[in-house]
């Protein structure tokens, strides 16, 4: 447990130490802040601000993530940083958890950081804080979860470029599995089995959105919170659990 | 005792080191000499645990290299190390001390390590800053942050100007009056002469000899005498 702490403490130490990062968070913080004009052009209707709002802290959210992710572990294999760590007292299997919780904790500071400023544009433009977008918020890092997991297995297999290729594909079928599934229902046969194959198998990424409750200011009912975290755990968990197989395998 | 039995390595069908056997006892300074891609790197990644052997046995103190709990008594220096270039140089050095379970220094012992490797000025810059003597040396300071007693080196006095390469060879002259056994790689051979008790040469993968350095040079310069031996058995 110390070596992954130690080995997730420098992960996050080098991701937030990033100037690039740094560069994503100031546009994304430019791009919250710009919902102001949208507030103005919406004559005083706080849903477009929240929609736009909202936006921002996910996709930017996504592409740090993206960014510091997709060359994680390859990076390290190219770079031949693991050599010093591998002839260490650590085991390959702590060096992948540790990197996971490393850069989970850098893109949970982001976007704790972008809903922060989010909050701040809402209590300016309604006099109140949305505290369904909090939770929102804690949705949104447990979707991060999933797909920084999916990201180190991608990148201890392949290069980043490739990497980043699949993770945008998976992340794109894991938003819509849900509704192509319910269509698929209706017509079932050979359709149906295809997309409810890939249903299981790619990531439901679809039931972390609460984007629409915030926006709304719908409660959330609490059985939706510990299925995604469930979900998020167990989804997790067997990615990195492939992604020490391989990384074990894998000849240095 | 460093204890390597039969050892080979195969990268898919190609045989990187074939067969090694050699035995390194305790506070030597041992060399293992050989051309640029003879498998010196190989074998030292296979000793430090970095990589398995396809065939044989590495063993250190009795115990498999394979068992990651060795590896507290292992310091291992890569050859032209690459780091965390965002991190500090007493950053980098707090940091692989802290993944050994026994090492609890100090901020002081640390920056007495880059004291001794003379890279203590720079000890609060970002190493992506660094020269690559500065980064071979911190490299050096890393591999004996845990106090090791088995330090293996690879190619240690590549990058390093002449100074540089003094001043580390006096660090390893120190070490073995401390009584830690040394293992270091290199293709310099001047160098070798001055500072290994024992060496080894390896070629295409294979062990040509295994011995002291006054039986292998009999007289003649130890270049001399490894090109010979090196063409003799070259396959052309």
């Amino acid at each position: 447990m110390r070596v992954i702490f130690v080995i997730a403490k420098n992960t996050f130490r080098e991701a937030v130490r990033d100037k690039i990062l740094y560069a994503i968070v100031g546009f994304a913080v430019l791009f919250i802040l710009s919902s102001l004009f949208i507030a103005q052009l919406a004559r005083g209707d706080i849903v477009p601000v929240k929609s736009f709002g909202l936006a921002g802290i996910y996709i930017f959210g996504l592409i740090a993530a993206i960014f510091l992710g997709s060359s994680i572990i390859y990076k390290e294999i190219e770079r031949r940083t693991l050599y010093f760590i591998l002839s260490k007292p650590v085991s390959r299997s702590q060096i992948i958890i540790g990197k996971f919780f490393g850069l989970l904790a850098a893109v949970a500071l982001i976007t704790i950081t972008m809903t922060i400023v989010y909050e701040c544009v809402v209590f300016y433009q309604s006099g109140s804080f949305d505290y369904v977008s909090i939770i929102a918020m804690i949705f949104q890092i447990m979707e991060e979860a999933i797909f920084i997991a999916l990201l180190i297995f991608l990148s201890s297999i392949v290069a980043p470029l490739i990497s980043t290729t699949c993770a945008i594909v998976i992340f794109f079928v894991g938003h819509i599995t849900t509704s192509a599934l319910a269509e698929a229902e209706l017509v079932g046969g050979i359709s149906y089995k295809f997309i409810a194959f890939v249903y299981y198998v790619f990531p439901n990424l679809d039931k972390f959105d609460l984007r629409s409750f915030a926006v709304h200011n719908i409660p959330v009912p609490r059985s939706l919170g510990i299925i995604a975290f469930g979900y998020a755990l167990l989804y997790s968990c067997a990615l990195l659990y492939c992604a020490h197989l391989l990384f074990k395998r894998r000849e240095l | 005792m460093i204890a390597i039995k039969n050892v080979s390595k195969k990268y898919f069908r190609e045989t990187v080191v074939s067969g090694i056997s050699l035995a390194v006892r305790d506070g030597t300074v041992f060399g293992f000499l050989g051309q640029n891609g003879s498998g010196k790197t190989t074998t030292m990644k296979m000793i430090v645990g970095i990589t398995a052997p396809s065939a044989g046995t590495i063993e250190i103190d009795g115990e498999s290299t394979g068992d990651i709990s060795i590896h507290e008594k292992i310091g291992y220096m890569p050859e032209a190390p690459y780091f965390y270039d965002r991190l500090t140089g007493i950053e980098f050095l707090r940091f692989s001390g802290e993944l050994f379970r026994d090492v609890t220094q100090s901020d002081t012992q640390y920056e007495n390590l880059l004291k001794k490797v003379g890279i203590y000025d720079a000890r609060n810059k970002a190493i992506w800053t660094y020269s690559k003597g500065m980064k071979q040396r911190l490299g050096f300071a890393q591999a004996l942050v845990n106090n090791p007693k088995y330090i293996f080196l690879d190619e240690p006095l590549d990058g390093l100007d002449p100074i540089g390469r003094r001043e580390i060879k006096e660090i390893i002259k120190t070490l073995k009056a401390e009584g830690k056994t040394v293992f270091f790689n290199s293709h310099i051979l001047y160098d070798t002469e001055e500072l290994c008790d024992e060496i080894g040469i390896i070629n295409e993968g294979r062990l040509l000899y295994h011995g002291s350095v006054k039986d292998f040079s009999k007289g003649r310069s130890l270049e001399e005498n490894f090109i010979s031996l090196v063409e003799k058995h070259t396959k052309i």
